[in-house]
Formats: C-alpha cells, structure tokens, sequence
C-alpha cells in the first residue's frame, strides 16, 4: 500500500510538471473543461430550479400533483392547452364520490377535487343590441308588473333605457353622415337611412309606448343590424366543486367578489380574462399605459406599443360614446371641457383629445378617466352580479345553453400577471354537465323513439345516386328506370298539426340559475371527465400512481393517473424540451474536449516518446507509463472542472439572490412569480465532477495506448 | 377517281366518323354536341325562374320537417320542427318541438336578420346565414322559398345522366350584395319536371362544403298560389368537410293556407315557452 502510494506521488507529480511544462496546451484543454463544467452546474441548476417553480405553479393552480382520467379515453388528459385543437375526446367518469372514495384509499392521498374541461362561445350582440335587450327587457317587466311600485319602477327603467337607444340611433344617425361623405352614396342603401332618419324623430319616440313591441322588433331588425361591433367572446372553463377547489389550490384567492355558494349554479372569472377580454377596450389601453410608464420603465414617446395604445383610443371613442345616453352626454361636454380647457361641442371629438396622452399629462389624464367619467361607464361587459348566458356544442351535437350567475373574479397567488394560469375561469360542477351534455338514458330514449316514428333509412354516401336516383343509365333504360318522383295532388290538404297557440311548455331554467340549491348528493354522485389529486408527500408520486391505478382496478374503475406534468400537455413538455437542447449542448462540448483532449495528449506522447523509453529503460512497467497519462488528465479535469463547476455555484447563488426577473406573462407563470430565484442541487456538482472526470481519463486512454506501446530501443532511434 | 383512291377515302371517313363518335362518347368531348345543346344566359335564367315559380307558394306556408344528422362516433341528432314562412315579406320562422330539450327554440328571419332564440335562458342571438340548423348540417335557405333567379348568376355545363334521370348542370355564382349560405353552387336539374335533383355547395375559394340530393318531389294544391306548389319531401345533405357526416330532412303535414298576422315575432316565438 505504501509502495502504491509513494508511485502515485510521482506519478502525480510528473503529472504536475508536464501540465506546466506544456501551459499553452493545459490552458485549451482546461478552458473547454472548464466551461463544460460550468454548463453542467448552472444550466442544471437553472433548468431545476425552474421545473420547481412551474410545478408550483401547474400544480397550484388547477393539475393538482396527479390527474386522473379514465382509461378508456381516447385521447390523453392535457389540462392546460393541447398540441391539438379542440377538447381532448376523454370518457366520462360516471360517478365522482366512487371515484374519490377509491382515491382516498390511497395512503398517500390527501383530496381530491372533481373536473370538467371546456370551453364555449358567449355571443352578446352589438352594442345596439344589448341596448335594446335590456329595453325590451324593462318594457317587459314594465307588461308584467302587477303593483304599482312595480310599474313605477319599471316605467322608470324603460324611460332610461329609451334615452340610451335614443342617444345610439343619434351616434348612428352621425355614421351615416359621415358614410356618405366619404363613400359613394349609392352603396349606402337607402332604406337604411330612412330606418335611421325615422327611428331618430320625436314622432317614433312620442308613440314608442302604443306599440312598444311592434317599434322594438322594428328597431332590432332595421337599426340595429346597421351596427357592426358585435365581440365573440371564447371562454375555456373547469367545472368544478368550488368549495373544493379552493381549500385543495390554496394559492387561489377571490379578488372581488364572493365564491360561489355550495350547491348553486356559478361562474367565477379568472382576473386576468376579466380584465383582458371583458374590460372596455379604451380602459384597459390606459391600465397598460400605466404599467408599462410606471412599472416598466417604458415612454410613450419611445415605446411603439404605448404609441399604438395611445393612438387607438383616440380613433376608437364610438365604443364610449355608444354607451352614453343624453344626460350623460351633456354631463361628459361639461367635464371634458373644463378638463381640456376646450369650447369643442362634440363628445366624440371631445373623447379624441383627451386621449391624445403623452409621458406629461398621461396620469392626470388616467386619473380625471377613472374618477370623472368611469363611474357613468360599464367597465366591463359582463359585471358581477350579472347572468351569463352561455352556450356550447354538447358532446352529442346538441346546441346547449345555460344561465350562471357570475359571483366573482379570482387568481393565483404569484400568478397574477400569468396568462397561461389565468386562462381557465370555474364553473359549477351542474352547469358544466349540461353543457357538455353527457346522454341521459331517457333522452337517449326520446330520440330513438323519435327516429323510429320517423321511419327514415340509411343511404350512404358511396351508394346515394344509385339508390336514390334509380339505376346507372348504361345498366337500365331512363324509360325503365323505377321513377321516385312523385306528383300527388292533394288540394286543400288538412294536415294534423299541433294548434298554434298551445305552449309548448319546459322548465325555464333561467329562472332557477340563482335561487335552485343542487343537494350535495347530486353535485357529488355525478358524471366528471377528470379529477386532481393532492398528496400528502408530493415526493412520492410515480408510487402514487401505480397504488391509484391499482386501487381502482380493485374497485372496478378504469383509472389512468398521470404526474402533473404529463397532465400540463404543451407546458409540461416545454421544460423537456429544453433538458434535451441543454444536454445535447453538454454532449457536443464534451465530445469536443474528448477530441481535442485526445489529440493534445497524442501530440505530447509523440513528443515524450524519449523521456516515455527512458523511463521504460529503467525500469517503468506499461502501468506506470498509463498511470502518468491518466492522471495527468484527470488533474487537468479535476482543477478546471472543479474552477468551473465552483464558478457556476457562485454564479447561481449570486443570481439566486438577486432573482432573474419575468420579462413575459409566459415566463410569470415557468418562475411562478415575478422573478426565479435559482438554487443549488448538490447532484449537479456532483454530476458535473463525475462528468469531467469520465471524459478527461477516457480521453487519455489512447495516448496512454500508443505510450505503453513505446520501447526502449524506439526512444534510443528517436535519439539517433 | 380510280377504286384505290376511292378506298383510302372511304377509310378516312369511317375513321373520322369513329373518332367522332369516341369523342362525342367523353363527356365535355363533343363540341358539336354542346354547340346545340348550350343554352343561352337567358334560356338559363328563364329555366332557373321556372325551377323557383314551380316552388313558390305566393302566400303563407306551414310545415313538420325532421331533422336527423349522424356523425362518427356520436349519439344521432334528431328534431321534430315546425317551419312557416310568408312570401309577401320573406319572412321566416322554425320552431323547435321535440326532443324535450330543444323543444321552444326557434329561428326567425325578419328582413336581413336571422334570429335564434333559447327558451332555457331567455336570450335572443342573432345568427347568419351560414347557421347550421340545431347544428345539423342543413342551412335556414334549405327550408325557405326557392329564389335561384334572383340569388345567383348561372352558367352551363352540359347534360349530365344522373341514375334514372337527365339532369341539365348548371354552375350558380352567388350575386353581389346577397348574404347566401352558400356562395358558389353546381346543380343538376332534371330536365324533364325541372325538379332539382342534386347540389354541390361550394366555399368561394371553390372548396366542395356540401352535397345534397332531393330524391322526392311532392305537390300540394296552394289556394294562395291557385294552383301547385312542389316541395322536396326528403333532402340528404352529405358533408364533404367531415365526409362522415350526413343530414337527413323529410317534409312533412304541408299546410299552405294563411297563418295569423303576428306570427313572425319574436313575441309570438317567446310566447311559445311561456
């Protein structure tokens, strides 16, 4: 042992004198070493510490640490976006308190919380439109009042809202003006302007209440289909138990608002779509203004994107100016005047200047806009309190609408500015089954009962012509052909057909979407297409999974468990992705050291190839000669590896405190917050010393090959 | 002419004949053939006005249509509707009756407007032409009056055998300023009762969307009209989007006489769940 020892010691310090000997050569080899090393510890590092935070946030904020799903689905759970369009085609869950029972016998399941994923269109008409539905809706209220403080309040209404369509017909009275001064007039159509003109006096106005219905449908059908500013909105929703929900994701939190109450219908908006898509256009311009000036650092006069913002809420007043009536108008002269210093009449122009903004009067003019002339605005399209009407596609092909109310508006904790995690709004678990329209057995029934009256066969597609049209020409004669084309002539025909006047009746389901109160049995013992489990030690979910898998076969469910980030689809992904760019860009330097280490090793061999036979000729066995190479690299591995890896724990720990900060709503989400704050894995240092050596003494092993191979009588030629 | 030169040019003439006859045998081949039998812009229209008046009720219309559409892997969609039309003001109307579910939902068409109402939340949707039907792959114009001549330009493409019948082809280009369902169409008209037979609906970037055929044709007595008035009884639409969809419509208990004055209200269609 002592022996070994005292050979190690000069064979390092042979080592040490040559790496010295040739500088250059250590320094190349080194510096590649080197920087493999600090790719190794950082990258790792980096990609680590930002796989902790992104679970932290798809796990905090709807995929729980496991999704389970049945396994009969065809397509796989992806909860949050998919490579492809549309739902993913999941089989349903029949009842959810089996489910969660089943799971709960799991040891290392702590809740779990009941899921649907979708999405449907919420379609609201132009502005006239709403306009006029609530109109007609107070006109309405105002035929079914049955006391007097009913009628009077709802007379009081519709005089409002009169005033407001009244004020749109004038805006629109301007359009056409304006229209005809810069287009051709023979493309406005005539009739049109004489809808408008009409619909614009004092004589439709004075004689409204005779007809009120008769003067709507006249205003629906020729006035408002004039308007062309009607939004489709698109909102993807989980349904869910709501109660559950928040107590198992405890990062979210309710920004206004309440949640919704057990049991009952309820739609919660997820704050950034609120504010997103919801918000009055010219709003929310300025909200960003705002942000970009006073947290980012940025100018309107050098940023194109404020620039943009500025110049669209100059050109795009109609939406506020639609929204005022004529008591509003006037108030909204007055104060943009005395704001403006201005004696301009019209409102529109009026709205134009003031949101000509620039880095000066950009908070004056943000703070006159919310406290002088927010306040008589809807703000947003869809306000809390409001029931929204929402209506999909059901997985049968029936068109399905439900009414929710809209409770509230919530978000995630460090999630705030995310818009991946603020994507999904939540919905009642009731709700969601209606409009994804799983098949009731009875329905089922009703159809195939009607299909059976109706007695309609099957054509299909490849033999329509020749079973509908008779045979082809070349096999029968036309005057042979069977001819289908009947001519009956049936005068006076008195068909059986239902009366007109009678109701055809239905439960009203607008009318119990906020007082009906679902038992929780019903809630609970229902269809659902996944659920999210949390754990009590998130550290052992692969063995989770396969006792959930398990479990379930024993209780006789078809379950497919998958880790939260298989079940992030897109996003989950990403973070592998780009694992692989990093490893291969580990892989391609290290290769390169591997050569250029190799080469350089070969190089000195042939150069020492005297000192190598020398040494041999006294005596050094093949071993000593390949020990003197080997560990000549791994020193130089050992050293620059070490500096690099050393380097990369200094840098990650100076970043770790300072914090990468989120330039991106994208990014907001991957660091779960604001800023990712990087840390340490001792597997990566450990991983990059284990890295460097492995390449520099495999390198050495061809060198060492040709040294040994070196004989005494070789080095005295070389002499010669 | 020695008998030599009189076979080559017997054999020259039969040859010309032969290939003649070969081409006269692939359609769109025969020049001749379609120099006599193309007809003029204005044979079309009139031949188009036809296929309309034939269908034109002149007054009010009521009628049950059954509406059935299958698609891969889905449970059937089936409705029983009742549709009314007036011709005087092109206005329009389906309503909805069973199954339990859709029962009360309805379209209205007034003027340029296409409604949807849903009795369950009591709102009102404005719709366009290109609405599927409840879904279906049926379109509101499948149900209304026909009005080709004033809706489309035509051109023609020949005669073209389709099973038992002759149908003369037309290619219809959609009008400028008319909001149509569809704005490019082929259709084969049988040239005997100039009931349409089949119709290729297509997107303006010329991509095939549907195709329909009509292969029963009935007529009732029309006291508004004094005299017939035809209606398709069945009508299957084939997707050639989704090739495995397919639509099936069947008319049926027509009753053509005068429907109350307020019936194409929205007022009227809310009554109906009330």
């Amino acid at each position: 042992m002592r022996a070994w020892l005292a050979t190690l010691g000069v064979v390092a310090q042979m080592a040490f004198r040559n790496l010295f000997a040739s500088r250059l050569k250590t320094i190349i080899v080194g510096g590649i070493i080197f920087f493999g090393g600090l790719l190794v510890v950082a990258g790792n590092s980096l990609l680590d510490s930002v796989v902790a935070s992104m679970s932290r946030s798809v796990i905090g904020s709807v995929a729980g640490h496991i999704q389970v799903y049945n396994a009969k689905s065809k397509d796989t759970l992806e909860v949050m976006g998919r490579m492809m369009m549309g739902d993913p085609d999941l089989s349903q869950l029949d009842d959810f308190a089996k489910v969660r029972d089943s799971l709960l016998k799991v040891e290392n399941v702590k809740s779990v919380v009941p899921m649907g994923i979708s999405g449907a269109l919420v379609t609201s008409g132009n502005t006239i439109d709403l306009a006029l539905e609530k109109l007609r809706s107070a006109v309405n209220a105002r035929h079914d009042a049955k006391t007097d403080a009913q009628r009077v309040e709802a007379e009081a209404r519709v005089a409002s809202e009169k005033g407001h369509v009244r004020q749109i017909v004038s805006v629109l009275q301007g359009d056409l003006k304006n229209a005809k001064a810069v287009l051709d007039e023979r493309t406005i159509d005539p009739a049109d302007g004489a809808a408008v003109n009409r619909a614009a006096s004092d004589a439709f106005w004075q004689d409204f209440d005779k007809e009120p219905f008769e003067a709507l449908e006249f205003l629906e059908n020729r006035i408002a289909s004039q308007a062309a500013d009607a939004d489709l909105l698109f909102l993807n929703y989980i349904g869910t138990d709501f109660q559950a929900f928040q107590k198992s994701f405890d990062r979210m939190k309710i920004v206004e608002g309440t949640t919704v109450p057990a049991g009952k219908r309820g739609f919660l908006f997820a704050k950034h779509v609120y504010e997103e898509q919801l918000k009055l256009k010219a709003a929310r311009r300025l909200d960003q203004i705002k942000e970009g000036t006073e947290n980012e650092g940025e100018t309107i006069a050098t940023d194109p994107d404020l620039k943009r913002m500025v110049r669209e809420n100059v050109s795009q007043v109609r939406e506020i100016l639609l929204q005022l009536d004529a008591a509003k108008t006037v108030d909204f002269r007055a104060k943009l005047q005395r704001e403006l210093g201005s004696q301009e009449a019209d409102v529109g122009k009026l709205l134009a200047a003031f949101f000509q903004t620039d880095d000066q009067n950009f908070r004056e003019r943000y703070d006159f806009f919310y406290k002088e002339l927010a306040p008589s605005l809807e703000l947003y399209r869809v306000r809390i309190g409001d029931v929204l009407t929402i209506k999909a596609f059901t997985r049968s092909g029936y068109v399905q609408s439900v009414n929710v109310p809209v409770y509230g508006t919530f978000e995630f904790q460090g999630l705030e500015k995310s818009t991946l995690a603020g994507a999904l709004n939540l919905m009642d678990m009731v709700s969601f089954r209606e409009l994804y329209g799983f098949m009731s057995g009875e329905k089922l029934a009703e159809i195939q009962a009607l299909q059976k009256a109706a007695g309609a066969r099957e054509v299909s597609r490849e033999n329509a012509e020749a079973e509908l049209f008779g045979s082809k020409a070349e096999d029968a004669p036309a005057a042979k052909a069977p001819r289908r084309i009947e001519a009956t002539t049936t005068p006076g025909v008195a068909p059986v057909m239902r009366d007109l006047g009678e109701s055809l009746g239905g439960k009203l389901q607008r009318e119990e979407a906020r007082s009906r109160v679902f038992p929780a049995d019903e809630v609970e013992r229902g269809v659902v297409l996944n659920a999210a489990v949390i754990l009590k030690n998130p550290k052992k979910i692969r063995e989770t999974i396969v006792a959930i898998e398990a479990q379930g076969k024993r209780d006789g469910l078809t379950l497919k468990a998958i880790d939260w980030q298989a079940a992030a689809g897109l996003i989950g992904q990403f973070v592998n992705v780009i694992r692989m760019v990093l490893y291969v860009a580990i892989l391609i330097i290290f290769l390169i050291a591997l050569v250029i280490i190799n080469n350089a090793l070969v190089m000195a061999t042939l150069e020492r190839v005297k000192e190598i036979g020398t040494l041999r000729a006294i005596g050094a066995q093949r071993r000593f000669i390949l020990a003197m190479l080997v560990v000549e690299s791994i020193v130089v591995g050992f050293i620059f590896g070490g500096l690099g890896a050393g380097l990369g724990v200094l840098l990650v720990s100076v970043v770790g405190k300072i914090g990468i900060p989120a330039k991106s709503d994208v990014w907001f989400f991957f660091f779960s917050g604001p800023r990712l704050y990087p840390f340490i894995g001792t597997s990566n240092i450990v991983a990059a010393f284990a890295i460097v050596l492995l390449v520099s003494a495999f390198s050495s092993f061809y060198p060492a090959w040709i040294a040994m191979r070196v004989t005494p009588r070789q080095a005295m030629q070389e002499e010669e | 002419m020695n008998k030599q030169t009189q076979r080559r040019t017997q054999r020259w003439t039969w040859a010309v004949l032969v290939a003649t006859m070969t081409l006269n045998l692939i359609p769109g081949m025969g020049p001749a053939r379609r120099a006599v039998a193309a007809l003029t812009s204005a044979q079309m229209v009139e031949l188009l006005k036809l296929v309309d008046e034939r269908q034109k009720n002149n007054g009010d219309w009521r009628a049950a249509a059954y509406l059935e559409q299958k698609e891969k892997d889905k449970v059937d969609t089936v409705y029983e509707t009742e549709y009314f039309r007036r011709s005087s003001d092109q206005k329009f109307m389906i309503l909805f009756t069973k199954p339990k579910s859709s029962a009360g939902q309805g379209y209205l068409r007034i003027d340029k407007n296409l409604w949807f109402y849903d009795p369950s939340v009591g709102k009102w949707e404005r719709r366009t032409e290109r609405e599927r039907i409840g879904g279906t792959n049926s379109r509101r114009s499948d149900f209304d009056e026909s009005r080709l001549a004033d809706e489309y330009d035509p051109s023609d493409e020949g005669d073209e055998k389709l099973g038992a019948y002759t149908a003369q082809k037309l290619m219809l280009k959609g009008k400028p300023g008319q909001d149509l369902a569809f704005p490019v169409i082929r259709i084969w008209i049988d040239k005997e009762n100039k009931n349409v037979l089949k119709r290729q609906e297509f997107a303006l970037s010329g991509r095939l969307l549907r195709t329909s055929y009509y292969p029963k044709w009935k007529k009732i007595y029309s006291p508004s009209k004094k005299g017939d008035t035809w209606y398709p009884e069945e009508i299957r639409f084939y997707d050639e989007v989704e090739k495995a969809n397919q639509t099936l419509v069947m008319i049926k208990s027509v009753d053509p006489n005068s429907l109350p004055q307020n019936l194409f209200t929205k007022a009227w269609l809310e009554s109906k769940s009330r």
